[in-house]
C-alpha cells in the first residue's frame, strides 16, 4: 500500500504570479466574459479595482495543483470547497499551500490557501483526498 | 430585510435547461494551458493512453468549464456591461456581485470524446443582514454526467449580491 503523509505535513508551497496572458487564457478557455479579467480600462476606471483580478475558479485550480502535484499517484482528490477572502490582483504572487489536518484508512483531507506575499490569504479551502 | 421578493424566488427556482458539451482534446489541451499544467496526459493522446486512460484526461477541475460555457452563449448584446450573462442576474435591487462558497465533489473522469450533460438548479437562496445593507446568497447546483449516465462532478456555487 503507498505510503501516504500524516498529520501535520505540509503540502510544498507552488508560488503562482498569473501574468495579463494567464487571467485572458484562463477566460477564454472557460468562455467566460466577465470584463474585470481582461480588459483593464474597465475595471479600473468602471469597477474601482486597482488592477484586473486573478479569477476565484483559478486560485481554485491553484489549490489543487499544490495537492495533486505533491501527492501525485498516491492519491486522488474527490472533493473540495473553497471560498475567497480577499481580492487578488494583477501583480499579486500567490503562495499556495496546505497542510494535512485528517488522515483514515481510505484517505486524508487537506487544508489548502493561497496567500499574498504580505500574508494576506485570498483563498482558503479543504480537499479530500483517496487513496489510491 | 425582505429584498427577495415572490418574483425574485420565481426566477430563481424555474427549470433550466440541461445542456449537453461535447468534450474534445483541444478542449481540454487549453483549459490546461491555461491553468499551468505541463502533465502531457493532458495535451498527448500516446501519453493519457500510456497512465491507462482511453484519450487525453481533463484536469479535475474541467467540468467548470463546461457550465460556463453553458451560460455565457448568449448574442452580445444579450451581456450585462461587465460581460456577465443577463440571464444569469436575479431580480434583486442589489446586482453586484461576489462569489462566495465553492463545494464540488469530483467523480469519474473526464476524457476527450465524452459527451458531458450539466444539469443546474436553484440549491437555496437566502438574506442576510450585512453591514453596509442585506446580502443575498444565491447558491446554485451543477451536476455533470457523462454519456454512460456516470456521475462527472458535482458543483455547488454561490454568488452573494449586496
Amino acid at each position: 500500500m503507498r505510503v501516504l503523509p500524516d498529520i501535520g505535513a505540509e503540502v510544498p508551497i507552488q508560488v503562482r504570479a498569473p501574468s495579463a496572458l494567464d487571467l485572458f487564457m484562463f477566460s477564454a478557455s472557460s468562455w467566460l466574459l466577465h470584463r474585470i479579467h481582461y480588459d483593464t480600462p474597465f475595471t479600473v476606471e468602471h469597477d474601482g479595482h486597482p488592477a484586473l483580478l486573478i479569477h476565484g475558479p483559478l486560485q481554485g485550480v491553484y489549490l489543487v495543483q499544490s495537492a495533486e502535484s505533491w501527492l501525485g499517484d498516491r492519491a486522488r482528490m474527490s472533493s473540495i470547497s473553497y471560498r475567497h477572502l480577499a481580492p487578488a490582483y494583477l501583480g499579486d504572487e500567490l503562495e499556495c499551500g496546505g497542510r494535512v489536518i485528517a488522515t483514515d484508512a481510505s484517505g486524508l483531507e487537506l487544508e489548502l490557501w493561497a496567500r499574498k506575499s504580505d500574508g494576506t490569504i485570498t483563498t482558503t479551502g479543504k480537499a479530500r483526498f483517496e487513496r489510491r | 430585510m425582505g429584498v427577495i421578493t415572490d418574483e425574485a424566488r420565481r426566477w430563481a427556482e424555474r427549470e433550466y435547461p440541461s445542456f449537453d458539451y461535447r468534450v474534445t482534446a483541444s478542449d481540454i489541451a487549453k483549459f490546461a494551458q491555461a491553468t499551468g499544467e505541463t502533465n502531457p496526459i493532458h495535451f498527448v493522446r500516446d501519453a493519457a493512453v500510456a497512465a491507462g486512460y482511453p484519450d487525453v484526461v481533463a484536469p479535475s477541475l474541467y467540468p467548470y468549464v463546461v457550465r460556463t460555457h453553458a451560460s455565457a452563449l448568449d448574442p452580445f448584446d444579450q451581456l450585462e456591461p461587465d460581460g456577465s450573462p443577463t440571464a444569469d442576474v436575479p431580480p434583486l435591487p442589489t446586482r453586484r456581485a461576489m462569489a462566495g462558497e465553492t463545494r464540488v465533489v469530483v467523480g469519474e473522469r473526464v476524457v476527450a470524446g465524452d459527451t458531458i450533460t450539466v444539469t443546474k438548479r436553484l440549491a437555496q437562496m437566502y438574506e442576510k443582514e450585512g453591514r453596509s445593507g442585506p446580502l443575498v446568497f444565491v447558491e446554485m447546483e451543477f451536476t455533470f454526467t457523462n454519456q454512460r449516465g456516470e456521475l462527472v462532478a458535482r458543483e455547488n456555487f454561490t454568488r452573494i449580491y449586496r
